[in-house]
């Protein structure tokens, strides 16, 4: 188990390190820089030079490059172009609002795909079944801005119960609750989806196992029934789950967009307009860490919920 | 009797209402500051935000005049290098009374170019003393009548001198003396700010304002019409109709100083032929693409907006006129398979449909426009700056308060991105720029405009109309003209 878990983290650190260095090369490579859009339109190229300058763009690409390396190793994110304040600061504004959403949406996502999955695959043929399965069609078709869109027509503007965008000033759990329920609901939806036909799948796989026509053949209750395919199915769920909990980050940057809400994704796509390396190396760092993170509470969960991956 | 209870009810009611509650004001808008340092930044987006924060020595008053504000009057010796301010009594948000060592300090750190972006246009000062407190001395090398509008413009904001020599974070916690406090600023969320009572022209009326930053212009107005937003700073062509049709909003239309155009780069080959790009401008209706693409405007001849004082009267706007265009492009030795590269930017949907029309226009008289949409950082790298790589391009350029800031540059083929080549323009230009005399100024910057008109750099469309929105209930919000700042002091919420 500990040599497995060595290998793995050997292996998402090269990842790591490749990751950051291809953002960093993309955002050297993409045309305009960050001191041109700092110093403004009207701006005389000696101006222009001053705020190079300032932002310590004159060095050398490579030495910057080894510098924010070296910052790293300290824990230390660097400032941001635009804003002048460190990262990391500018990082744990930003994440209440991204973890609040990425959480619901999580939660959500998981209660209703494992449900409908779980439901759907026991009723094969079903009503039921057929319902969940256009829903999964519709679901995993459509983009999620779409549907992002669509419950803003119905739930904030034709029947204004719900608000249209942004996050609240004050007003508590509540209020914030309130601003995320469509956020969260719109990112739920594919996810709930590609949950819900996957568990479907494992479920109708493992109702066709030895033992389960077993249970049934022996006339054993069908909460028996139920109980065995549910044991047997779930590990194999947990690393989908974790792994959609890790790609979370990536979704809530386009939904953020659409609800206008200041989170992780809205200060990503702010900093690449503006090329604000550092902001977007930043951001980079973090959606790695969670995804590792996420990979390896997949294989811990997954050793403890079948005990033949303990062996390996 | 009854009459009379019931009114006096209704007045007792609307009192405690007005009492009880306080008044936010919520303005919706697109952009959001990049930093809330006046003297950092470079954005419009900042200094409408900043406007409320900060005051300046002088300001832009409704009419496009400069006014008193910091500074209550000022002289400036007959030979136009010494001005004397004499300045009102404030105080800033953190305690300090506003004096001429904040006025000093304030000044230096624009000028320093490590500081201020905009630190090139007070390069003329030479030095800058107290005469007392309350006065305050600038010398100059030499006449520099845009001085004043820089000094109105939101970067020439007044900052506390104890603050400055602390190196103070103004960027997140901006201090100044305006009517309004920095309270809270949630990046890509919003900005709140909240009123000061101890404002040194009156406390404003509404209590706080909050400033949403939205980009859709669909959902800020929605916001609107569901009474989420009093104010929206900015209406899409698109929804002029709805908001124009409706009782409990109101739209105001006025016209901007920006002059929308569709610039050449006279590098290229023909284009560098003025009959060419006299052409150009012939072979396009610039009334209809203002009214498509923006949303109405006036036409312009030259490169400033009509009814700007500078642009002499009879500059008239080129008229829409095909055959002459293609006469003119047949003269010129056009070829017919002759193709443009117009490079637009992404960013601005107005100007990617403006160029999208232009390519219409101009392939009625056989001139083929392939388009490439950029990206804004692009834009300003490729096309603006750096390589110049583009035969046309769409944008407007915004209001200057002195015409400077507008035409700086024109006529030196290097300096701009249009690269315009005509050194007479650029000796009146730098005439123009130290005659301490407004009447003589106004006569060079006349003769350039009109050259501009000539051998025009530009297919000018004209200038667009500014639009805004807001709730029935709300009075006394304006936009200062040509910088576009926010004005909340006298908005009042019925």
């Amino acid at each position: 188990m500990v040599a497995f878990l060595a290998r793995s983290l050997a292996s998402l650190a090269v990842t790591f390190v490749m990751v950051m260095t291809l953002v960093f090369v993309a955002m050297e490579a993409l045309p305009g820089d960050a001191a041109m859009l700092r110093s403004g339109i009207d701006a005389s190229a000696a101006a222009t030079d001053a705020a190079r300058r300032e932002l310590g763009l004159d060095a050398p690409v490579i030495v910057r490059y080894a510098q924010w390396w070296g910052d790293l190793v300290r824990g230390d994110l660097g400032d941001s172009f635009r804003e002048r304040r460190p990262v990391t600061t500018i990082l744990v504004e930003r994440l209440p609002v991204t973890g609040a959403l990425a959480l619901a949406a999580f939660s959500l996502s998981v209660v209703l795909g494992l449900g409908l999955g779980f439901l759907a695959g026991m009723t094969p043929g079903s009503r039921f079944d057929r319902g969940v399965l256009g829903y999964t069609t519709i679901g995993l078709a459509l983009p999620e801005f779409w549907f992002g869109f669509v419950l803003l027509l119905v739930f904030a503007i034709a029947w204004p119960v719900l608000p249209l965008i942004g996050l609240p000033d004050g007003g508590g759990a509540g209020a914030w609750l309130r601003h995320l329920t469509l956020p969260a609901i719109t990112l739920a939806i594919p996810r709930a989806a590609q949950l819900a036909r996957l568990t479907r799948a494992t479920v109708l796989e493992h109702r066709q196992a030895d033992w389960v026509r077993t249970v049934r053949a022996k006339g054993g209750p069908a909460s028996l029934e139920f109980r065995h395919v549910a044991a047997n199915a779930s590990p194999g769920l947990f690393a989908p789950i974790a792994l959609e909990a890790g790609g979370l980050l990536t979704g809530t940057i386009v939904v953020e967009q659409v609800f206008g809400l200041p989170g992780v994704g809205a200060m990503l796509i702010g900093a690449i307009g503006a090329r604000d390396v550092p902001v977007v190396q930043g951001a980079t760092v973090l959606a790695v860490l969670v995804y590792v993170a996420m990979n390896l509470l997949a294989d811990v969960a997954l050793a403890a919920g079948d005990p033949r991956a303990r062996e390996a | 009797m009854n009459h009379v209870v019931r009114s006096a009810l209704a007045a007792l009611l609307a009192t405690s209402l007005s009492i009880g509650v306080a008044q936010d004001l919520v303005m919706a808008t697109s952009a959001q500051p990049d930093m809330l340092d006046p003297h950092g930044t470079s954005a419009t987006s900042a200094f409408q935000s900043t406007k409320s924060i900060y005051d300046t020595l002088v300001e832009v008053g409704r009419d496009g005049t400069i006014q008193p504000l910091l500074a209550t009057s000022w002289s400036i010796s007959d030979d136009g290098t010494v001005w004397t301010f004499d300045l009102a009594e404030a105080t800033f948000h953190d305690g300090t009374p506003f004096d001429a060592d904040d006025a000093i300090a304030s000044l230096n750190r624009l000028r320093d170019a490590d500081v201020s972006p905009k630190a090139e246009e007070f390069t003329a000062i030479r030095e800058i003393e107290a005469v007392d407190a309350r006065t305050l001395r600038v010398m100059l090398d030499q006449p520099t009548p845009a001085l004043l509008a820089s000094l109105a413009s939101g970067w020439g904001a007044m900052l506390p001198s104890e603050k400055i020599a602390a190196n103070h974070d103004f960027a997140n916690e901006p201090i100044g003396t305006g009517a309004f406090m920095f309270d809270e600023w949630v990046r890509d969320g919003y900005l709140r700010l909240t009123a000061n009572p101890d404002y040194f022209k009156g406390a404003p009326s509404i209590d706080s304002v909050t400033l949403r930053f939205v980009t859709d212009s669909a959902v800020q107005v929605q916001g609107l019409l569901s009474g989420d937003f009093h104010v929206i700073g900015g209406v899409a062509t698109a929804d002029l109709a709805t908001i124009a049709n409706r009782d409990d909003v109101t739209l105001v239309q006025e016209p901007s100083g920006t002059v929308l155009v569709t610039s050449i780069n006279n590098r290229r080959p023909y284009l560098d032929d003025a009959r060419v790009r006299q052409a150009l401008n012939l072979a396009v209706d610039a009334q209809t693409v203002l009214d498509v693409a923006y949303g109405g405007g006036t036409m312009t001849g030259s490169f400033m907006e009509p009814g700007n004082p500078w642009l002499p009267s009879d500059v008239e706007p080129y008229g829409y006129d095909p055959e002459r265009a293609r006469a003119l492009l047949d003269e010129a030795g056009v070829p017919d398979d002759w193709t443009l590269d117009m490079a637009l930017p992404q960013p601005y949907e107005v100007h990617v449909q403006a160029g999208q029309i232009v390519q219409d226009m101009l392939a009625d008289v056989g001139v083929n426009v392939e388009i490439r949409v950029v990206e804004w950082g692009v834009w300003l790298g490729e096309v603006y700056r750096g390589d110049r790589d583009f035969d046309l391009t769409v944008i407007g350029h915004t209001g200057k308060l002195d015409p400077t800031g507008r035409l700086g540059g024109y006529g030196d083929p290097d300096a701009t991105y249009v690269g315009w080549d005509d050194p007479t323009s650029v000796s009146l230009l730098s005439e123009a720029a130290a005659e301490p005399d407004q009447t003589a100024r106004a006569a060079l910057y006349g003769e350039v405009l009109h050259r501009l008109h000539d051998t025009t750099p530009f297919i000018y469309f004209g200038a667009s109309n500014r639009s805004h929105a807001h709730r029935a209930n709300v009075e006394g919000f304006w936009m200062t003209p040509l910088l576009d700042s926010y004005d909340f002091r006298s908005v009042t919420v019925q």
